[in-house]
């Protein structure tokens, strides 16, 4: 089985995220920084396809600056084979960028499995891995919480409102991975030194420019203080007819 | 009056789980290393890089591996900090100290007597001198370090914690780290890793202030101190301000008690960016004395609430501190296959508030007897013959009595300190004894503290503490303790772990971030899954 994952470097979901001074990026300063939380997913899934399969590799790419590196060799420590960087100073905002150079990293080989995370949690966008399936021609199934694979045909589902989709498919195929598809593993120590020595490819890309640009950030508005209406049973009534007329949620 | 023993109510170290034979069951991969370092603070960081340093000069390839419990670098690490750079600079002798994670240097400093309402200038004492030396963050410190550590080859590991000694006869052959993935109930999860056994030809205990397995050691060892250790607890915030502070300021007095030990420190980073914090020494006698809820007190005074006003608390942290100074270090921290370093073996100098530069040349000495002792079989003692000639012991034996002066109370302490200081440390000669604060007896006072500023549940997310919720408990209590006891902890514990209910004593383990404070005190903490805990980023 070879497949593979393709990663984002994101800043920890725990990060007080703040604004730059240029009013349209993060301040980088102090913040730390994790492999995308959906892409552990998908590493975990890749890692155990290949485990299973007793043969394959697992290749993690990431479309990031310098600093990723630490971010592919986490899941180099996971258990992946290798890491190719696709370095850039700056992500580009447009999702289609991103996904061109990446499909173009990718064609140069075949896969079994390329999967990615559902979505990234620095921008929520939820696009490059089906882009990239678009780009490659392949079939896409997004958001995959559980997954059988037989042979070269797969079954995926999906959480969806109110139910499960389930998705037959070819490989090779694009996956995008989400929470509870597998519970990934901790690090081992032998993992974390195994990983110093595995290869990883630091390749320079120049994506387009794209058609979208960040106008600006603004963190959402602070939410108002809260009120004690009173106190025991004789504010329920005043309480209801706050909660009627004032913030209208009954 | 009632008073309680908090002693009488403490389990004992758990020395059969804690020193465990080379080889013993139950362990997962096992590693062999030729130096183990425990703990990646300044104490582990400098060591390893004095080491990989000197053995790469020397033509020999280490393989030195440092054990993090934190799950990133310096996220478990907390100080105030006022630096003092000497160790930086004899590690790193061609870097600037412009060029050293520091923040601003300090060129103005006040010390005040606080009443409630008031305050009094006092002069500077001399041991307290701080100029020219650096504001920093210790979580900053700790990550420089550790980028240095790895350039040099050197191996981290975040996210493994320490768990028990491995040994063979009298000698450390190295650890066992704890599980990780383990259920409520501490069965393991298929998920979950078992523990680690790494074995090294020299293990280094850093593990900081009240350090399980250095403790162990020296138990299992009878390596015994003049006087037996006693820490403070520190409690800190960091804050984002609207006004700025142009120095560092400390406080004695209000809102501490006459008979409690201890004060504040309010440390500039940036203009803005104030870290501040309150100190309280453990062996206090009010039963009810809250350092937390005093520290949300303390911000109240004139003095803070005009620098504080619209600003906002970014971050919050809590460590003890090893107090007892020179008389309270083990007799020997070197033995067969092990040293000890920095807050593990007590090389803090209270009266001057470092211990970071201590830490760090306790660092570079293990380094340099570690080296020779692959190389020619020196015996690890030289370890100790290096730290007893240096400034850390001369630092230390001239201050040997100052803190120890303050278990008579604030004011005939501080007169006896001030001799002491006068007199080069003879004033009036001969050694204080001290007790362990656990057999420091308590007053119930209870009387009751309105809550205010912030509560110890909001203190515990600002420490980013995001502990797995079904974690087993990792904290170790006697049986129904009574009610007073359980009220003595909540009061003890900064992060609301525990909490007396009409069923006796509740802990909420997964609060934890790892202070230490109930340990000295009463429920004994023990190491858990690797990257639980706080996550501090500029503490």
């Amino acid at each position: 089985m070879k497949i593979a994952v393709c990663i984002k470097r994101v800043p920890d979901s725990e990060t007080r995220v703040k604004i730059a001074a240029d009013g349209k990026s993060l301040d980088e300063a102090g913040v730390k920084f994790v492999l995308n939380p959906y892409d552990e997913f998908a590493v975990e899934e890749a890692l155990r396809r290949k485990e299973q399969a007793g043969a394959g590799e697992v290749a993690v790419f990431c479309l990031g600056p310098a600093a990723a590196q630490e971010t592919i060799r986490t899941a180099l420590a996971m258990g992946a084979d290798r890491g190719v960087l696709l370095s850039v100073d700056k992500i580009p905002a447009d999702p289609l960028e991103s996904a061109k150079v990446l499909a173009a990293e990718l064609k140069s080989s075949s896969w079994d499995l390329i999967l990615f995370g559902r979505m990234a949690i620095d921008d929520y966008n939820t696009q490059v891995g089906t882009l990239v399936a678009e780009l490659l021609d392949l079939p896409c199934v997004s958001a995959v919480s559980h997954l059988d694979i037989e042979g070269a045909k797969g079954v995926a589902e999906r959480e969806i409102e109110g139910g499960i989709e389930v998705v037959d498919f070819p490989l090779p195929a694009v996956l995008t991975t989400d929470k509870g598809l597998n519970e990934p593993r901790y690090p081992a120590l032998k993992g974390i030194m195994a990983a110093k020595k595995k290869p990883l490819d630091i390749k320079p890309v120049q994506p387009g420019t794209g058609t979208l640009e960040i106008a600006a950030l603004t963190p959402p508005p602070a939410r108002k203080e809260g009120r004690i209406v009173g106190e025991g049973a004789g504010a329920v009534g005043e309480l209801v007819r706050l909660l009627r007329e004032e913030a209208k949620v009954l | 009056m009632a008073e309680i023993v908090p002693a009488q109510y403490q389990p004992a170290l758990p020395l059969e789980k804690l020193i465990i034979p080379d080889g013993a069951a139950g362990a997962g991969d096992r590693m062999e290393l030729d130096v183990l370092i425990v703990g990646a603070g300044p104490a582990g960081l400098a060591c390893a890089i004095e080491l990989a340093r000197l053995a790469k000069a020397d033509g020999a390839e280490l393989n030195i591996g440092v054990l993090e419990k934190a799950e990133a670098l310096g996220e478990h690490s907390l100080s105030g900090a006022v630096v003092n750079p000497r160790a930086f600079r004899e590690l790193f002798p061609d870097v600037k100290d412009e060029d050293f994670p520091f923040r601003q240097t300090v060129t103005r400093e006040s010390v005040y007597l606080l009443t409630q309402r008031g305050k009094f200038r006092l002069p500077t004492p001399p041991t307290m001198h701080n100029r020219s030396f650096y504001i920093a963050s210790l979580c900053e410190i700790v990550r420089w370090l550790g980028a240095k550590a790895e350039e040099l080859g050197v191996n981290v590991f975040t996210g493994f914690p320490a768990a028990q000694l491995l040994t063979r006869e009298s000698t450390v052959a190295g650890v066992r780290t704890a599980p990780a993935g383990l259920d409520r109930q501490g069965n393991p999860t298929p998920g979950g890793t078992a523990p680690n056994d790494l074995v090294a030809k020299v293990t280094a205990l850093a593990e900081g202030t009240r350090g399980l397995l250095a403790q162990a050691w020296c138990q299992w060892q009878h390596v015994p101190s003049e006087n037996p250790q006693i820490f403070a607890l520190g409690v800190k915030e960091l804050w984002e301000t609207k006004q700025t502070l142009d120095r560092v300021i400390h406080t004695l007095g209000w809102p501490l008690p006459k008979d409690a030990f201890g004060g504040s420190f309010v440390y500039p980073l940036e203009p803005n960016l104030i870290a501040l914090g309150l100190v309280v020494g453990l062996d206090y006698r009010d039963a009810a004395l809250d350092v937390h809820v005093l520290l949300q007190q303390f911000k109240h005074h004139p003095l803070m609430r005009e620098f504080l006003a619209g600003g906002e608390m970014v971050e919050w942290g809590a460590k003890t501190i090893p107090e007892g100074g020179f008389y309270s270090l083990p007799q020997r921290r070197a033995g067969d296959g092990v040293v000890l370093l920095g807050d593990a073996a007590g090389f803090v100098d209270v009266p001057s508030l470092k211990g970071i530069h201590y830490a760090m040349q306790s660092g570079i000495y293990a380094g340099r007897a570690i080296l020779q002792n692959l190389k020619n079989g020196t015996k690890l003692t030289e370890y100790d013959r290096l730290v007893n000639a240096s400034y850390i012991a001369r630092d230390l034996y001239r201050t040997r009595n100052m803190r120890l002066a303050f278990r008579d109370g604030f004011y005939l302490g501080g007169l006896q300190a001030g001799l002491m200081t006068l007199t080069g440390g003879r004033f009036p000669g001969g050694k204080y004894e001290m007790h362990a604060d656990a057999d420091v007896p308590r007053t119930l006072r209870f009387a009751p503290t309105r809550p205010s500023g912030v509560s110890k549940v909001d203190a515990v997310f600002k420490s980013g503490n995001s502990t797995r919720d079904s974690i087993p408990s990792h904290l170790i209590a006697a049986q129904d303790v009574s009610g007073d006891v359980a009220r003595f902890y909540s009061h003890v514990c900064p992060a609301g772990v525990y909490e007396a209910t009409e069923n006796g004593l509740r802990i909420n383990a997964p609060n934890c971030v790892d202070c230490k404070a109930t340990d000295v005190l009463g429920p004994r903490w023990t190491p858990r899954e690797g990257g639980s805990g706080p996550r501090y980023k500029r503490m």
